[in-house]
């Protein structure tokens, strides 16, 4: 097993080097100079090629041949992608071009606005879906099982802007319970420790603060975790339908065993794989979502900040959050490959 | 019998390894499962050759290698004289009309989205030229050929029973009139009360067609019903090598005769009166076959030269191979 | 039950069910299924609408534009004050939303069906040969094809450092030697691998040094490189794992955010959304094409065709693919509505579709700011058409997979 994990672990960095190459490609092909975004239209032609030079947007993207070509190896790679590549190494994400603060800097502010954003989702997803998936299961057809089946359907066919939007309609404009943007109100005060501002409210014990927070990241968790929950629902009561047909359940269920008994200690475990593999894939969906949902309900994270390097052609930015997102991606699709490994002793990897 | 036996195949010194690739970084060739491990026996024109063991033993491997559905990783195939290892993809394609195959699930062999018709005409497809109307005529006098309906031919696979579709099965393997039909245990998912219908129909046809047969299957009773001669494996390795009656009545290598005492008997008093030879242990995995004689860690008369030496394959009488240190013909 | 009994050779037959088509057998399975039914009369409204509005309706987005009808509530009967019908009211423009919200449907599904056409065609093909030559080795001119362009792939690489297109030819060259090196010579102990070192490095150094001296030398070494590959003819499975290496990259970034930056990069637009949207979708049918192949390929009916002497074209088409199409059809009805879904989002950032063009997405983008002041019918509207749209396609693509794959649940 633990060579399974050291080779899942090694196979990563051919994947994310890949992902570097396709990020840096990307904002290669994009049309438009970033030195001319950053100093405007009627900048000078001096001002341009300084800007370029000081960020070194004049070497080439990858290799230099004209410089192997007049004999110099050194020059040759002296590239674009290879500082890039160097720098990443350093862990340095550079500097955005628009702003000259280190990507890194601003990584580490917003970040956690998005992460708590996800976390709350993935947890009410969570919550809301494998009981639903689980209860449906073991009553099939009956009004639970029709009732969880049309709004996991429905769940999965919203998009998830409008979602958001309605309820700002709803709970902000008409009913007006709750605030429809940003993470706290103004006036509120919470001491940053990590920055997910519940965790730190309640360890401040500021609990004034704590409400505050949880009014503002409450609409927009739980309209994130909508489709995931749908996802989620659908997939535990499919996956536990299968399981519950075996035969080994009808065993259990004929030697008298609780009905909660068989559901839980024997289908559930069984159940369960394809179940990790759907989370694992959401955690990546909430990810992304962010960008839409952030847009909507003026949160501070990094989905509406690479949005917006993304069109201003703020390279490093982009590279930077791509890299982080995709390599949190990775991470979690490798916790649920091992997680295989521990649900399924049948599993072997040799 | 005093005609002369003409040999239809000779298979020289054949061995099948299945690679097993394993690593880190790259995978590497590490270990081979041995599937067949140098075999060699003839089969001669004209009669059922039966090949019989466990699960595992290789003979379906041996049976697919026959036909290069698997490429032999060495040794030699000869169909009718002509070196089957040495053919190219296309003068292969050629001769592949002359050796066709019956498989062993009625259900997964036939694929289910082509109608019956298609099924069987398949072959002629590949190795005719004929019009659309003579391969009707040629799928029509099939079925009617393995006691089919004939106006089955645009019915689907799912549409009929298991012994049915082994029939379906048999007809495709027919069409483009072979010599030689592999039969890899083609019922052993049967009820028995079909296997003895196909078992029946497939003697037939061999009377009718003179058909040359390798008979793969478990089941020793039936094999021996079909057989004129028969091979005896273990572990990738032939042990016995015999004709039908030498086999049941006096077979010599310790593993066949604890076969043969397994055999269910009609006879109740000679029943009892028989003595079962029952094996210990399991089959070894063919990734680590035992140092010696394949068949010494199950082998009752096991003694330290078999541990130390594989036995040499000799024939101890005429026609009757065998491969065992303590093997001896009887007085 | 039909009883068809004849006497031939003693043999009795007996017709096991009537005759019917698989095909039939799924569509009455599918009828019979009322959510199903439910949504095959959404999606065939949806397309009916759309395509009549399309055609018959006529609509000159960038005419239609009036001030003084700004942000009209939604109006079903004509009255003095508001003469016109808004059955969804008017947006920020004065322009009518139920109008813009039919012919916006064209668009949503043009996109679904472009993107789905995209990411099928390419996805599917990529897949499919995976799976097939994983389960199936190459035959010779395949091995040839493949190691062709492998050769000419790897060796892009020195062409373009020496700036020598010709190099691309002489290392398809290696490729294709080492294909007939594999068949003519079947030595096994011959040191391929040394030939084939030697003559990639005589190919790279021998090509640069009409450049230069440190050409030549990087251009050695990559050489090297190239023929220590080259030497052994790739193998099917190997030849599968680069191609589902390279969908887990695309599978590495989240759908959206590839989305977005490929349509930063291809520009505004319509079709931009569409060829985005299509290009994030190929790993997910590649690898639905590869498992649903190895399933079937590993069944015995593929390994009686070989027997039978069929050719690679002729398993591929007759037994395979047939055989893959259930699960192909219901992810694409699916993957239509995510392709809805992810238009509208493209749309709601202000990509995709150009402004005036009526999309749904983009007209909740252009609304969502006005609903603090109560313009509640400019977003409730045009989310409904997607919602409605978008579940009709989901509802049928579930009943398509009970239908095409029923698996009996006691």
């Amino acid at each position: 097993m633990g060579r399974y994990i050291l080779r899942r672990l090694i196979s990563v960095i051919p994947t994310l080097i890949g992902v570097t190459l396709v990020i840096f490609l990307f904002q290669r092909l994009i049309p438009g100079d970033p030195a001319v975004a950053m100093l405007g239209e009627h900048a000078t032609e001096e001002n341009v090629a300084r800007i370029r030079e000081q960020f070194g947007l004049n070497r080439p993207a990858f290799l230099d041949r004209d410089a192997l070509a007049e004999g110099d190896l050194t020059g040759f790679f002296d590239s674009q992608y290879i500082r890039y590549f160097r720098r990443l190494v350093h862990l340095d994400l550079g500097d955005s071009i628009h702003r000259r603060i280190p990507v890194a800097e601003t990584l580490k502010e917003r970040f956690p606005a998005t992460l708590e954003l996800s976390l709350l989702s993935m947890f009410f997803a969570l919550i809301i879906g494998i009981p639903a998936g689980i209860a449906s299961a073991s009553r099939r057809n009956s009004t639970v099982d029709g009732v969880t089946m049309v709004g996991s359907l429905i769940g999965v066919s919203m998009p998830i802007f409008w979602l958001g939007i309605m309820f700002i309609m709803l709970f902000s404009v008409f009913l007006k319970w709750l605030p429809s943007g940003a993470r706290l109100s103004t006036g509120v005060e919470i001491q940053t420790i990590t920055n997910l501002l519940l965790l730190d409210s309640l360890l401040t014990g500021n609990f004034a603060g704590f409400v505050d927070a949880l009014k503002h990241i409450i609409m927009p968790a739980v309209a994130l975790a909508t489709i995931p929950a749908a996802i989620i629902t659908r997939m535990t009561r499919s996956s536990m339908l299968d399981v519950l047909q075996e035969d080994y359940i009808r065993t259990a269920s004929a030697k008298g065993l609780a009905e909660r008994v068989v559901l839980f200690r024997h289908a559930l475990k069984n159940a369960f794989l394809p179940v990790i593999t759907i989370i694992g894939i959401q955690a990546g969906t909430l990810l992304a979502g962010a960008v839409l949902t952030e847009t909507i309900f003026s949160w501070p994270g990094i989905g509406k900040w690479v949005y917006d390097a993304i069109l201003g052609r703020d390279y490093p930015i982009v590279q930077g959050v791509t890299l982080l997102i995709a390599l949190i991606f990775l991470l979690v699709n490798l916790a649920v490959d091992l997680s295989y490994a521990i649900l399924d002793p049948r599993i072997t990897y040799d | 019998m005093n005609v002369e036996k003409q040999i239809l195949v000779q298979v020289k010194n054949l061995i099948k390894y299945f690679p097993v690739y394993q690593g880190i970084i790259v995978n590497r060739h590490v270990k081979d499962v041995k599937a067949v491990d140098d075999v060699s026996f003839d089969i001669y024109k004209g009669e059922t050759l039966g090949l019989v063991g466990e699960t595992g033993c290789g003979k379906t491997t041996v049976g697919r290698t026959i036909l290069h559905l698997y490429k032999p990783t060495s040794g030699q195939i000869l169909f009718d004289n002509i070196d089957l290892t040495l053919l190219q993809e296309n003068e292969l394609r050629k001769v592949r009309n002359r050796m066709q195959m019956i498989f062993q699930d009625p259900y997964a062999s036939l694929n289910p989205r082509m109608t019956v018709g298609s099924i069987i005409s398949a072959p002629l497809d590949v190795h005719t030229t004929f019009t659309r109307k003579e391969k009707q005529d040629r799928v029509q006098e099939l079925l009617k050929l393995v006691g089919l309906n004939p106006d089955f031919v645009n019915r689907y696979p799912h549409e009929f029973s298991g012994g049915q579709r082994q029939r379906i099965g048999i007809a495709r393997a027919l069409a483009v009139s072979p010599d030689l039909v592999v039969c890899d245990e083609p019922i052993s998912s049967l009820d028995v009360s079909i296997q003895a219908q196909v078992v029946n129909l497939l003697e037939e046809l061999q009377n009718k067609l003179g058909l040359t047969y390798l008979f793969i299957a478990h089941d020793l009773s039936m094999v021996r019903h079909i057989s004129d001669r028969m091979v005896v494996m273990y572990l990738g390795k032939i042990m016995e090598l015999a004709d039908r009656n030498s086999i049941y009545l006096r077979p010599l290598h310790p593993y066949t005769k604890a076969l043969m005492s397994a055999v269910p008997i009609p006879d109740p008093e000679l029943s009892s009166r028989r003595e079962r030879i029952i094996l210990k242990g399991d089959i070894p995995s063919p990734l680590n076959p035992p140092q010696g004689c394949n068949f010494n860690t199950r082998c009752p008369i096991a003694t330290d030269l078999c541990f130390q030496s594989e036995p040499e394959y000799r024939e101890l009488e005429p026609d009757h191979y065998v491969a065992c240190h303590y093997a001896e013909p009887p007085q | 039950m039909t009883d068809n009994k004849i006497e031939n050779g003693g043999f009795e037959d007996f017709a096991v069910r009537e005759h019917r088509s698989l095909w039939l057998d799924a569509w009455r399975r599918l009828v019979a299924n009322k959510t199903a039914m439910i949504g095959l009369i959404v999606v065939v409204v949806f397309i009916l609408s759309a395509t009549g509005a399309h055609f018959f309706w006529e609509y000159e987005a960038r005419a239609d534009l009036d001030y003084n009808k700004k942000l009209l509530a939604p109006t079903i009967l004509a009255t003095e004050e508001a003469p016109e019908i808004h059955l969804f009211g008017t947006d920020k423009l004065g322009r009518d939303i139920f109008r813009r919200t039919v012919h916006g449907g064209w668009n949503s599904l043009r996109v679904g069906l472009v993107a789905v056409g995209i990411s099928l065609s390419i996805g599917g093909i990529l897949g499919l040969l995976s799976g097939f030559f994983e389960s199936i080795n190459m035959n010779f001119r395949e091995s040839l094809a493949l190691m062709t362009l492998m050769g000419a792939g790897l060796g892009s690489l020195p062409a373009w450092i020496a700036r020598q297109p010709m190099q691309i030819l002489l290392f398809a060259g290696l490729g294709v030697a080492s294909v007939l090196y594999d068949r003519y010579l079947v030595d096994r102990k011959s040191p391929r691998q040394l030939y084939f070192a030697i003559l990639g490095t005589l190919i790279g150094g021998i090509a640069g040094i009409l450049v230069g001296f440190w050409v030549a030398f990087v251009c050695a070494i990559l050489g090297l490189l190239i023929g220590l590959i080259l030497a052994r003819p790739v193998g099917g499975k190997i030849f599968s794992s680069i191609v589902m290496r390279a969908m887990d990259i695309i599978l590495s970034f989240p759908s959206y955010l590839l989305a977005i930056a490929i349509v930063a990069f291809l520009g505004p637009g319509l079709e931009k959304g569409m060829i985005a949207i299509g290009v994030v979708g190929i790993p997910v049918y590649a690898r639905l094409a590869r498992s649903a192949v190895l399933s079937v390929s590993q069944k015995e009916y593929v390994l009686a065709s070989q027997s039978v002497g069929e050719s690679h074209g002729r398993i591929l088409f007759r037994h395979i693919l047939p055989n893959i199409l259930s699960p192909i059809i219901v992810q694409s009805t699916m993957g239509l509505a995510n392709a809805i879904l992810s238009a509208a989002a493209l749309g709601f950032l202000g990509l995709g579709a150009i402004p005036p063009e009526p999309e749904w997405g983009a007209m909740l983008g252009d609304s969502y700011k006005y609903l603090s002041s109560g313009a509640w019918w400019a977003v409730l509207f045009p989310g409904l058409a997607i919602v409605f749209s978008v579940l009709g396609f989901n509802l049928l693509g579930d009943g398509l997979r009970d239908a095409l794959d029923p698996k009996i649940r006691a």
